[in-house]
């Protein structure tokens, strides 16, 4: 058996030292190779995706594709990687975004080696934090990103990029220092120390008032990682200064890390906790969903805009994973927690094309303001309509693919617990904002001012393209998705 | 199973295709609409079929032929396919005739999506998407100014209302844990009467029901095709097509809402279509009404009747519609006073106007009469037919006097003969759907039967209806509309809004909420960054009190180093004959001290 996760996790880095490597290479060459390497990944991640979730040893529970060597034995900690059904969709939505925006920055002409250097640590760092099997691997990988997106806001954000850098740097640093005690105690409160994240899911090793301070420690640092209301704004400001290719990968994978954390450590390791806590965290996700989509309807800048819908999508995993934990049915449970997963997902995907779009805008106008753009989808068809298109997958338009997870959340929340269901309003203000934001940027008479403008080209296209056909085959058939999700999720049991 | 497939795929696939190959449109979209029809054909003849595709985990998706699908699917693909021959002439001359016919066909898919689903999933999809095309189409035109708020809030206030659709839809599978509707139509109980109530809420928003009629009249900011099919067969039949399916399901105390919400729209939007002064937003109000008089006619326990008039009135308002818009291409605007004398210019036009008005009023033996016949019917077998049947013949009186009055203002007036583009095409559109509205009373007959079984005839409601369409007819054709209507004139021309309406009730509460929400998200911002100052400045102290205590502390240290060094650096002169003594002399110190301690030990 070829050890393809180990694989798949180190060949972006592989790739960084070649880089390194080669000092002086030409700028086209430095993309080339990351380019190369980032497809390559995805060549693994899909023969992860193909190898499947189903373990037949363990009857669909637990993990597949595990590799394990020794690496501190004396303290219980060890390098072990696999995946499940929650994180495979996850490597797999990574790999693809990375690709996508390398293709898309291969444009980039400032220091090219270090940015593609740093691409390519974030990539192995962001695939590690999805499959780390070890608490210990996990955090290093989980910081590891944060140090990465760090340099990249601050190498090359926008105007104001070195305050929303260190803003960004300090907010999530201290996030995840909680999250490094609440490891620690998993680890002392077990009968064997070890760093084992199988054996914390098996046997969850707290219990009592030590798992509720547990629980609150990882609540706090996920929460700033996801975001949630009201520790979210570093968000924003760290999106508006990050280059286009920053926001693509901070919103469509590092977001992630805080709802996956959500559910592989805090509702799969203090599960009786979390069920304690759970109309809490409900809550919490209930008014970050309806925050995120209000403060994104006052926007002006469009790129602010859809850093807030993030808040609001990331609110709807939040309201997912928190249902899963409050039920005591495995059926809406598994029924929640493959809306939050495919919502994860979707939004990586849409999320993704919508600041790819942006950036595109942006790279032609030199500004994001709204009010100074108007019949664009004229003079720029295909941006145009990308955009229409993306826009409306983000407002959960069936057949794209927000609306079958977003379908799932709801639909769990009225069953467990119906009053929750008000979060579904978010789903008429996005439409409104996304409405507005539409007709002011794309319809409407054509401004002077960009007649010239240049439609999207080939690269732009290449970048674009696979994101929004994903959008569509995820709306029409998420099937092939959440059979692997669910796999999973009808398997937990607390 | 194949004709069930073709009926939605023909024509999802030929817009597609229009999209690649951006050309010869209309071939493909005409020829994707009879197939579709003729797969449609082959559901209403054929057994009953039910396809099951995967969708969510234990929840398929369904598509069903069963009578009431068949026929609704019969009848969408008839209509549409007479609108497409139509647009194929009055959009000859638009430039983007490829964007348009594939938004067209798309909507039509859905539509089919529709009347077909069999589950609850697909059919929130297709409503969804209906939502969707329907901005696309309204907003057709959107670099002409008003479009696009107008597509905006077609798309808003029906998503808004949509939220009745989702929480139902919610409800009715956690109750039966199952998303077949056929499986959730045995839902009684308090869920029964929420859900129904629910789905009320998202049909009047697609139905445009008081008071969530006022998009459809801005609606007419579309071209005229996508105006006659929005309203008849496709779009707002999506709400009634909602209550007729799942009347089974609903409980009298749903019902009477239902019945109420239905007459009150009767009565309000036909006030307003009286009061219009421009013909197309007319007929928009009238289709409100209308549908308003299905609304009743499910309330009143008779789904049916509500069925065959929104068969009845498909044909007969997209053919309004479509003689509207040869009008609207002959005068150039569609404002009833530029279009007085309009019927002189394009008579065999206007016979058609004719026939299709007198046949919405309810005179025999058009369609109409036959299906306002059955639901006057209905509501007198109601329980509540003390409110119902009055509720009726006022809307049926309306409808008779704003469509007279609107064939006077048409008929009197000069002729200006100008010659249309694409005519052919738009004539054939409008004799097919007109010759559709005559025979289609005959058929209804065999369609109860079909459906259910046949309604019972009833000769009290046929003497009333008949005197409640002619009297409609004379009032609007005789009496000016100032005297007729007298105040209410000025409030029926303001589309009745309350407290100003969904702007005021809706729009405006909402930015509030979101302009706080930025004002709270700044004050963060500031208070974080503030946060991050003060962090600073404690690491200034820090640092200045380290200048001040420890750096002064090792920097004495360095002086004093310093100074040794210099006190030291003193006693080598670069004499030689002092450093020689220098040397004897410590040589000789140590020596000593050597030698005494040598001497101790």
């Amino acid at each position: 058996m070829l050890p393809i996760v180990s694989l798949t996790l180190f060949l972006p880095l592989l790739g960084a030292i070649v880089i390194m490597c080669h000092r002086n290479a030409a700028a086209e060459k430095v993309h080339k190779i990351g380019i190369i390497t980032s497809a390559l990944t995805l060549l693994g991640a899909i023969w992860m995706w193909v190898r499947g979730v189903a373990d037949p040893d363990m009857a669909g529970k637990g993990f597949a594709q595990v590799e394990q060597i020794d690496w501190m034995p004396s303290i219980g900690a060890a390098y072990r990687v696999g995946v499940d059904g929650i994180s495979l969709p996850l490597v797999l939505l990574t790999a693809l975004l990375f690709l996508l925006t390398l293709i898309y920055s291969s444009k980039v002409r400032k220091q090219p080696q270090a940015f593609v250097v740093l691409m390519l640590i974030l990539e192995t760092a962001a695939i590690g934090t999805f499959t780390a099997l070890d608490a210990i691997l996990f955090y290093v990988f989980f910081e590891v990103s944060l140090v990465s997106m760090y340099f990249m806001i601050a190498g090359w954000g926008h105007e104001d990029r070195q305050r929303a850098a260190q803003m960004f740097f300090i907010y999530t640093l201290l996030g995840s220092l909680p999250l490094l005690l609440a490891i620690l105690g998993l680890y002392l409160g077990g009968e064997t120390h070890t760093f084992d994240m199988r054996v914390w899911i098996e046997n969850p090793p707290l219990e009592g008032g030590a798992a509720m301070l547990a629980l609150i420690a990882m609540l706090f640092t996920f929460a700033v990682k996801t975001p949630v209301f009201p520790f979210h704004t570093w968000l924003p400001a760290a999106h508006v200064q990050a280059p286009a290719a920053g926001s693509v990968i901070l919103a469509g994978v590092m977001l992630k890390f805080g709802t996956y954390g959500l559910i592989r450590f805090a509702l799969q390791m203090t599960p009786e906790a979390f069920r304690e806590a759970g109309v809490v965290v409900l809550i919490f996700g209930v008014v970050a969903a309806l925050y995120g989509a209000f403060a994104a309807l006052a926007q002006t800048d469009l790129k602010r805009l859809i850093a807030y819908t993030s808040v609001n999508h990331m609110g709807y995993v939040i309201v997912g994973v928190a249902i899963a934990a409050l039920t005591l049915d495995p059926e809406i449970r598994a029924i929640a927690l493959d809306g939050s997963v495919l919502q994860m997902v979707s939004h990586g995907l849409v999320t993704g094309a919508l600041f790819f779009l942006v950036g595109m805008l942006q790279d032609r106008a030199q500004t994001r303001e709204m009010d100074q753009f108007g019949g664009l989808l004229k003079t720029v068809p295909l941006l145009g309509w990308s955009f229409v298109l993306a826009a409306f997958a983000s407002l959960g338009l069936p057949g794209l693919a927000h609306f079958p997870a977003e379908f799932q959340i709801f639909l769990a929340t009225l069953r467990e617990e119906p009053w929750a269901v008000i979060v579904i309003l978010g789903i008429v203000i996005t439409a409104g904002l996304y409405l507005k934001a539409i007709s002011q940027v794309f319809l409407g008479a054509s401004n002077e001012k960009w007649k010239t403008m240049p439609d999207l080209d080939r690269r732009e296209l290449l970048t674009l393209g696979p994101l929004l056909f994903f959008i569509i085959v995820l709306g029409i058939a998420p099937s092939w998705v959440l059979d692997v999700v669910h796999q999973t999720t009808i398997a937990l049991a607390f | 199973m194949i004709s069930i497939s073709l009926v939605i795929l023909a024509p999802l696939l030929a817009a597609i295709v229009i999209l690649c190959l951006r050309k010869r449109a209309y071939v493909l979209a005409l020829s994707s609409a009879v197939i579709s029809l003729l797969g449609s054909l082959g559901l209403l003849f054929g057994p009953g079929v039910e396809l099951i595709l995967p969708g969510l985990p234990n929840m398929p998706l369904r598509l069903v032929a069963t009578p009431l699908t068949s026929v609704l699917s019969t009848m969408v693909a008839v209509v549409s396919t007479l609108v497409l021959v139509y647009a194929t002439g009055y959009m000859s001359q638009d430039k983007e005739k490829n964007r348009f016919f594939a938004t067209l066909l798309l909507f039509i898919a859905a539509m089919q999506m529709l009347v077909l689903a069999g589950d609850w999933i697909l059919l929130l999809s297709a409503w969804e998407l209906i939502g969707l095309s329907s901005y696309l189409l309204i907003g057709f035109w959107y670099q002409k100014p008003g479009v696009k708020a107008a597509a905006m809030r077609a798309f808003l206030v029906t998503r808004s209302a949509d939220l009745g659709l989702y929480i139902a839809v919610f409800l009715l599978i956690a109750s039966a844990g199952s998303s077949d509707i056929a499986a959730t139509l045995n839902t009684d109980g308090t869920v029964a009467i929420v859900a129904g109530l629910f789905l009320l809420i998202a049909a009047m928003g697609k139905s445009a029901q008081t008071p969530l009629h006022d998009w459809l009249q801005r609606a007419m900011a579309g071209p005229t095709p996508v105006s006659a099919l929005l309203h008849s067969a496709t779009l707002v039949a999506a709400g009634a097509i909602l209550l007729i399916r799942t009347a089974p399901m609903l409980p009298p105390e749903t019902l009477v809402v239902i019945g109420i919400v239905g007459g009150i729209t009767a009565l309000i939007t036909g006030l307003i279509a009286l009061g219009e002064s421009d013909l197309k937003r007319l007929l928009a109000a009238s289709t409100s009404s209308q549908y308003g008089l299905m609304l009743l006619a499910v309330g009143a326990g008779v789904p049916l009747a509500a069925l065959l008039h929104l068969i009845a009135h498909a044909a007969i308002k997209s053919s309004l519609f479509l003689g509207a818009g040869v009008f609207q291409h002959s005068r150039g605007s569609t404002a009833l006073k530029d279009l007085a004398g309009v019927a002189r210019d394009q008579p065999r036009i206007f016979i058609g106007f004719v026939i299709a008005a007198l046949a919405l009023a309810g005179i025999p033996p058009l369609s109409g009469f036959f299906s306002k016949d059955a639901i006057i019917a209905a509501t007198m077998t109601s329980s509540h037919a003390w409110l119902f049947v009055p509720l009726v013949l006022i809307g049926t009186v309306l409808t008779g006097a704003y469509m007279a009055r609107a064939l006077r203002i048409l008929w009197q007036g000069n002729a200006q003969k100008k010659t249309l583009a694409g005519l052919h095409w738009m004539s054939a559109g409008v004799a097919g759907l007109v010759i559709l509205l005559i025979v289609l009373g005959a058929l209804f007959p065999t369609i109860e039967a079909f459906v259910a079984a046949p309604l019972p005839g009833n000769m009290l409601a046929v003497g009333l209806g008949l005197s409640a369409a002619l009297s409609g007819l004379l009032l609007g054709w005789f009496v000016p509309v100032r005297s007729l209507m007298g105040p209410l004139l000025e409030k029926a021309n303001q589309g009745f809004s309350i407290a100003g309406g969904f702007d005021n009730l809706c729009v405006r509460p909402v930015f509030a909420i979101a302009h706080a929400c930025e004002k709270l998200e700044r004050r963060l911002y500031t208070a974080v960054l503030a946060v991050g100052k003060t962090g600073v400045k404690i690491a200034h102290a820090i640092r200045s009190s380290d200048e001040q205590g420890i750096d002064r502390f090792i920097f004495s240290i360095v002086h004093r180093t310093i100074r040794l060094g210099r006190q030291a650096r003193a006693l080598q002169s670069g004499l030689i004959h002092r450093e020689l003594a220098i040397t004897v002399i410590v040589t000789a110190g140590l020596f000593v001290i050597t030698a005494i301690g040598l001497l101790i030990y």
